[in-house]
């Protein structure tokens, strides 16, 4: 168990180092640059050169490779050409947005997710679970701007209830203002994932009804529901957790559409403005931390898999 | 895909057509207040563009004009919403008559925002820093500067090496702006201006908030803080509109103006702007350096309709728009004539002719579709290729490797790129660059416009570009906001007479 924790450890940090030589290799792909970008269309091809090398541009790619991860190890994850602040405050700064959205994105779903996933597996075959899961099928379909436009018709144009944009400029010091900013991005977002992962729980639901120990506890004499419950649905939940690792990256990538539609000052929105304005350092930073957490997320979802389910720890 | 677009472009031209009609009845000025203005309220206004930093020393760039001259930070003389030059931090000023002598006189009793008093050496600091540094914005519009120096306590005097027509326009720019001198104020994310508005706070990504200087130097500003809230997608920008987070909406999409009209509680102004939807064409890359291709390209497309698609604005038949000194109705220069199109591209014997847009993406698809619809009435193929920024400044702006572009050059007096060889329109007439020296040398004004008038003439004559359309800019006016200004507003937003009623 040992051992293999520390394999997977290794496999991270080998994820890790790739995925920030990928980073860096592929922004440089792309064309354009910050220093045409500072100069403006007025700027001469000198004062383009100047400006590239008071940013330090002009540095071998190798040089420039290892001055960043060299940074990076030792907690500096540089500065931004463009605003002059160090990367990592902007990205904590940020992250008070996104993570408190992800999070509430991912309740959302699982409120969604389980009961009616579970719902949907019970009423096989009947027509309430055959709506159950049609109707998961479409909103899974649905593509979240389209979704984040229809919840900003209802609920912030029609009813007012809730605000259609923007994030209280004061954060987190007026709690209630930044849930309620923050509460129709985290449905739109929640409520998409939730339907796609309500789709798995039904089948994990399934699945558990055939196994074995529910049908010998069924045999016993407990209902077939009564069974799925007390001996089924804790194996369901451990599946569904493996999955919640994957769905991390979607909210992830959810979150750079959904700030955009809500204006929120988060990672999403300022990765697509900094890539706009090929501030590279800065966009090397964002996408590490959250190539980072994806992976770290996954390794600990992984982890806690094993501690959990008594089969996968006996079978290594 | 050509019924397709030209259907998109009937349905967008409806929704054009309607707005035009909606506007008509809001007029041009913005509306009277309703009750007594308050000095202690808050004013939220919406704007599209964010300066990536606050540095207007060495960022280029309409958005940080916008918000920070006249607001933040001021230069000896500012420009009206015209396009007028009017003194700002000087009282006055005087043009010797051969137009080499600039003499300014500074008003009394100026402080920074630091509390710091503004003295001559201030302005000689900044300007010579200008003059000297390479990387300061600016640099260019100093090259023909022998000297700045003070004259007693409270004079400037400026001397150029041959008169410049363009000179003092550029000190309304940032090349003008006055700054301490020795200053430590970080630049990226703080200030230190005279202007009526301190830099509270920029949330990047989000907003930039000001509040008003109670130790401004001349009348101070009509509310106790703005905060400019960013949204760059329209649709949201009419949502936060709608559902009361914003006073103001600038920029509003003409398609989505509508919503903003009347019963919502906002009142739409329409704004002149020098912004110039340029088509540029690659004069110096086969076919288009044939002046018939040009000339058909220009032909082949429907201004009015496409002016009506777009929402706003008014076609534009020349480089000079009506705001800028030169401005002359160039419309009988060329008009909607397909069929001639297709006799001049017969003539320039390119049959088939395969072209592509390179377009930042931000505009949109309205200008793109139906440019590909006009195109495709005359035989030409038209490739739509959008792409960032950052791209287009790359392929197009430096490369030059293009064939046909679309921007918006929003900066005014800019005719000079068209007496600029190797300006990304790589239009070279010797004749158009002798008439511009001339005009910009010429020290009467009216006769140095003149001199403009026919270079621009020339210029449109040899279809070395074509303009789409002349900009409008349309502002949703929140109830009880007053003197919120109307035109010239996406390079200069002057928010100090700004009053918003209770």
């Amino acid at each position: 168990m040992i051992r293999d924790t520390l394999a997977r450890l290794a496999l991270l940090l080998v994820g890790l180092i790739v995925a920030s030589v990928l980073i860096f290799l592929t922004l440089r792909v792309l064309p354009g640059d910050v220093a045409q970008l500072i100069a403006g269309t007025d700027g001469t091809p000198a004062q383009v050169a100047a400006i590239r090398e008071r940013l330090g541009l002009d540095e071998p790619l190798p040089a420039q490779y290892l001055d960043w991860i060299g940074g990076v190890l030792r907690g500096d994850f540089g500065t931004s050409l463009l605003t002059g602040t160090p990367v990592m405050d902007e990205l904590l700064q940020k992250a008070a947005v996104t993570v408190p959205l992800g999070v509430m994105a991912m309740v959302v779903a699982l409120l969604i997710a389980f009961p009616f996933g579970v719902l949907s597996a019970m009423a096989r075959g009947r027509a309430s679970g055959t709506a159950l899961n049609v109707g998961a099928q479409a909103l899974a379909a649905v593509p979240v701007v389209w979704a984040g436009m229809m919840l900003i018709v209802v609920f912030a144009v029609w009813l007012g209830w809730l605000p259609a944009q923007g994030f209280p400029r004061s954060g987190w010091d007026d709690p209630a203002a930044a849930v309620r900013a923050l509460l129709l991005p985290a449905l739109t977002i929640g409520i998409v994932e939730g339907a796609m992962l309500l789709r798995f729980v039904r089948s994990a639901t399934l699945q558990a009804v055939g196994e074995d120990f529910v049908r010998t506890a069924a045999a016993k004499g407990l209902t077939r529901n009564a069974a799925l419950v007390r001996h089924g649905l804790p194996t369901v939940g451990l599946s569904v957790i493996t999955v919640l690792g994957l769905q991390v990256a979607g909210i992830v990538v959810g979150a750079v559409v959904i700030e955009q539609l809500f204006t929120l000052p988060g990672i999403g929105r300022m990765l697509v403005t900094d890539v706009g304005a090929r501030d590279l350092p800065k966009v090397q930073g964002e996408l590490l931390a959250l190539t980072g957490f994806v992976l770290i997320v996954g390794f600990v979802v992984d982890l806690v898999h094993r501690v959990l389910d008594p089969r996968q720890r006996e079978a290594t | 895909m050509l019924r397709r677009t030209s259907l998109t472009a009937a349905a967008l031209l409806a929704a054009g057509a309607l707005l035009l009609t909606a506007c008509t009845g809001g007029g041009d000025t913005a509306p009277t207040e309703t009750g007594e203005p308050d000095p202690s309220a808050q004013l939220t206004v919406g704007l599209v563009l964010e300066p990536t930093n606050l540095d207007i020393r060495h960022t280029s760039g309409a958005a940080l004009e916008q918000i920070l001259i006249d607001n933040i930070y001021q230069g000896l003389v500012t420009r009206t919403e015209d396009n007028e030059i009017e003194p700002a931090l000087a009282s006055e000023y005087e043009i010797s008559t051969d137009g080499l002598t600039y003499t300014f006189t500074l008003n009394p009793d100026i402080t920074f925002h630091s509390g710091d008093a503004l003295s001559v050496d201030d302005v000689v600091t900044s300007y010579t820093e200008v003059k000297d540094d390479e990387s300061l914005i600016g640099h260019g519009d100093f090259a023909g500067v022998a000297s700045i120096a003070a004259d007693g306590d409270s004079t400037v005097v400026i001397t150029l090496t041959e008169p410049n027509q363009n000179f003092l326009f550029a000190l309304t720019g940032p090349a003008g702006l006055v700054f301490k001198a020795g200053d430590e104020t970080d630049l990226k994310t703080g200030a230190n201006g005279t202007g009526p508005f301190l830099l509270a706070n920029w949330i990047q990504g989000d907003s930039i908030e000001l509040t008003r200087n109670d130790a401004y130097w001349a009348d101070p500003a009509g509310v106790a803080g703005v905060v400019l809230q960013y949204i760059p997608d329209f649709t949201a920008g009419v949502n936060a509109a709608l559902d009361g987070s914003l006073d103001v909406l600038t920029a509003v999409d003409p398609n989505l103006a509508p919503q903003l009209d009347g019963e919502s509680g906002f009142t739409l102004t329409t704004g002149k702007t020098t912004d110039k939807g340029t088509l540029a064409f690659n004069n110096a890359k086969a076919p288009l350096d044939d002046v018939r291709v040009r000339e058909a390209l220009r032909l082949a497309i429907n201004h009015d309709e496409l002016v009506a698609a777009i929402g706003a604005g008014q076609p534009m038949y020349g480089p000079i728009p009506e705001l800028d000194p030169g401005y002359e109705d160039l419309s009988d220069v060329v008009g909607y004539d397909p069929d001639r199109a297709r006799e001049l591209l017969d003539e320039a014997g390119v049959d088939d002719l395969d072209l592509t847009l390179t377009i930042p993406s931000f505009y949109g698809t309205t200008v793109a579709q139906v440019l590909v619809s006009d195109f495709n009435e005359v035989g030409v193929t038209l490739e739509v290729n959008q792409v960032e920024f950052a791209t287009w400044l790359q392929d197009v702006y430096t490369n030059k490797d293009y064939d046909l572009s679309f921007v918006l050059h929003v900066e005014p007096r800019d005719f000079g790129n068209f007496a600029n060889p190797d300006y990304y329109f790589q239009y070279d007439n010797t004749e158009v660059q002798e008439l511009y020296a001339e005009a910009l040398a010429t020290v009467d004004a009216d006769e140095s416009a003149a001199l403009l008038a026919e270079a621009a003439r020339i210029v449109s004559e040899d279809h070395a570009a074509d303009w789409l359309y002349n900009g409008a800019t349309l502002t949703a006016v929140g109830t009880g906001v007053a003197g919120f200004p109307v035109d010239s507003i996406n390079s200069r937003l002057d928010l100090s007479g700004v009053t918003v009623a209770e």
